[in-house]
């Protein structure tokens, strides 16, 4: 399976590069970027929600399985979001020739990107896993609306629309050029299938690890398990001996 | 397992193990206490005494397996005593125990339990003011407000003097009466208090 | 019901005998204020400059002042006594509450003071009491929460700033928006719309607040 992945993320990425160049640019060959840059931000927000939701079942089912995906999500999603944000300024300095230019969504993005390093920073906050995964799962619940706004709210907003460089219309008002549309909707699909195995792969680490700290140390026990402990249970004291002070 | 002469069970603790990091405490703790047991809970410093207390009133989560309390709101049916259990610095005694009683639902008795842990004098005095001898019969006064079933105490006779030992012996005598007492200690006049008794040797 | 006013009481009296909250937001609002005029000396900014330095400035303030309610419980020790005698969810809207009130009283003040020393003009003087009071809840719910959060941490302080400040600055943007309508530039429709989202951020983080406290705080 990994292999088909494999030539297809080659075959996408070819696909990218041969497709025309975009006119309407200042350096039309290099409006590529679009291809990785779209969807790392769209599978960044399907993040933002996995990590909400999984903070949800969490708190309600106290499952550490739902910490290990939240934590996933944190991460992947930071990944992607860093990802989106380093496609966006690179282009922004090939189209516009500023690094930075303040460009709302640029900026609201900047904002979700600070939103995951705060997720991110509580999980080295606490020493505790259990106090841990809840407090993580209701930051990422929290900052579901604070989120929602950011990417979609604000940057529709009319008087900070107006003042977007992004090309927004051309997505969503269905003005994208047929090979732009199969070279995004090809990089796209590769991309989030690649995301799958990844996310995967990590929640299948965080799920070892989680078993992993469940061993008291005695890994050495014959067999690989941990050594057996014995029930610590308690005993009734003799009627005789109450109230007569005994020695520690 | 079940103990000698219990005629209902009020607390029980099943399989109970808690770790920090990756560093078990404890684990496979498990006993019921019933109606009128006294569990003296024995170890050395550092074996868990305290965190079994705590995993015990649930401010603490175990790591595994779990405690079976009553039913009914915690801070109606448990009081706990624990040396790390701080008080308001700029609140009276009075306060506190009116506070206490507003947030839990139950009658303040304020006057009845400063009187029956000897701070009737100090009732009015901030508590920032207090020697720790008088913070902890405070919170002796704060753990028995509202007539719990169960009843922890950490190191109850720790920093009491004579008087003060005779009140928590009282208070363990009463509350034998309405359910169970569990006392995590070193000093070997808490364990004639026990009716069972415990050793974690972590 | 009962229960959130005596959080809230206990609050008060214990403000009351330290003084050191509203001491300490009475002299930032004031050294704020200073510093704004300072850094416009001789020069007159625009609604929008204001606004801006209007909403940074009750970011900053709520940030550093209102985590003190939740934080300080677990610096004194306070913390395990209280869930010990109460459930989570008056604990939360009780302090928050407080934290609303101590937001208003800094917020008033720093705006009367802005149109003293800075020479704020109010074009439309119920956008900006409404904004004023709308900004405050958005920020006193969400700073709350975070102050709630951070609790047990081994750095409390810092995180709880980190985790309120991403959440907090879409609420500086409408309020920016209600504000600079207030101050003359941009419609009063804008400046409403802007006042209407930060009651809802307001209410949606009082709403959700109690609720995530309680399952952080639960005792097992």
């Amino acid at each position: 399976m990994h292999y088909v992945l494999m030539v297809g993320m080659a075959a996408a990425t070819l696909l990218a590069f041969l497709v025309p160049d975009a006119d309407q640019f200042q350096k039309p060959e290099l409006a590529r970027i679009f291809f990785f840059h779209f969807p790392s931000a769209l599978i960044c927000s399907v993040f933002i929600f996995l990590s909400g939701w999984f903070g949800f079942w969490l708190l309600r089912t106290r499952d550490m399985k739902w910490d290990v995906r939240n934590a996933a999500s944190v991460e992947m999603g930071a990944l992607y979001g860093v990802f989106t944000m380093a496609t966006g300024i690179l282009f922004s300095e090939v189209q516009w020739g500023t690094w930075w230019q303040w460009d709302p969504r640029q900026t609201s993005f900047l904002l979700v990107l600070a939103i995951f390093g705060a997720g991110i920073a509580i999980r080295g906050a606490f020493s505790d896993e259990r106090r841990r995964a809840t407090i993580s799962a209701a930051y990422s619940v929290a900052s579901l609306l604070p989120s929602l706004f950011l990417i979609f709210v604000f940057p529709r907003l009319p008087h900070i629309e107006q003042m977007s460089f992004h090309p927004s219309q051309t997505v969503t008002g269905g003005l994208l050029d047929g090979w732009y549309r199969v070279g995004v909707l090809s990089v796209g699909f590769m991309l989030a299938w690649l995301t799958v195995i990844v996310y995967r792969m990590r929640v299948r680490v965080g799920e070892l690890e989680f078993q992993r700290e469940q061993f008291d140390g005695s890994l050495e026990a014959v067999g690989g398990g941990a050594a057996p402990h014995r029930v610590v249970r308690a005993v009734s004291v003799s009627e005789e001996r109450r109230d007569t002070p005994q020695e520690v | 397992m079940s103990l000698t002469g219990i005629i209902s069970v009020v607390l029980t603790a099943s399989n109970l193990g808690r770790k920090f990091g990756s560093r078990w405490v404890f684990r496979h703790v498990a006993f019921e206490v019933g109606l009128g047991d006294v569990l003296v809970v024995l170890g050395r410093n550092g074996s868990g005494k305290s965190t079994l207390l705590r995993l015990l009133s649930g401010l603490l989560s175990p790591s595994e397996g779990s405690v079976g309390r009553p039913r009914g709101a915690h801070h109606r049916v448990l009081g706990y005593v624990g040396l790390d259990l701080a008080l308001y610095p700029n609140l009276t005694a009075r306060e506190h125990l009116e506070i206490a009683s507003e947030l839990r639902g139950v009658p303040p008795r304020a006057e009845t339990l400063l009187e029956r842990v000897g701070l009737s004098a100090a009732a009015d005095r901030l508590t920032g003011e207090y020697s720790t001898g008088m913070r902890a019969r405070l919170k002796l006064a704060l753990a028995i407000q509202p007539e719990p079933a169960i009843l922890l105490l950490d190191e109850p006779t720790a920093s009491l003097d004579d008087a003060g030992r005779e009140i928590v012996r009282s208070v363990i005598d009463e509350q034998t009466g309405r359910g169970c007492v569990i006392i995590a200690t070193n000093d070997a006049h808490d364990r004639r208090y026990a009716t069972h008794e415990l050793t974690i040797d972590g | 019901m009962a229960e959130i006013w005596t959080v809230f009481r206990k609050e008060w009296r214990g403000e009351m005998r330290s003084r050191h909250g509203i001491f300490t937001a009475g002299l930032f609002s004031l050294l704020a204020v200073v510093a704004i005029a300072f850094a416009s000396y001789g020069q007159k900014p625009s609604g929008t400059i204001l606004a801006g330095m209007l909403c940074i400035t009750l970011l900053f303030a709520s940030v550093m002042a209102l985590p003190r309610t939740f934080l300080v419980e677990d610096e004194q020790g306070t913390f395990d006594l209280l869930r010990l005698i109460s459930e989570p969810q008056p604990v939360f809207v009780g302090k928050t509450l407080y934290n609303l009130t101590q937001m208003l009283v800094t917020g008033f003040v720093l705006a009367i003071l802005l149109i003293g020393f800075a020479g704020l003009q109010v074009t439309v003087v119920w956008l900006y009491i409404l904004a004023l009071v709308a900004e405050c809840m958005a920020l006193a719910g969400a700073v709350s929460l975070c102050g709630a959060l951070a609790i047990g941490a081994a750095n409390r302080w810092i995180l709880a700033a980190v985790l309120s400040v991403p959440l907090l600055l879409p609420q500086v943007a409408m309020g920016v928006g209600a504000f600079r309508a207030a101050l003359g530039e941009g419609t009063i429709a804008g400046g409403t719309q802007n006042v209407l989202g930060l009651l809802g951020f307001g209410v949606a983080a009082l709403a959700l607040g109690p609720v995530l406290a309680a399952s952080v705080w639960k005792t097992e």
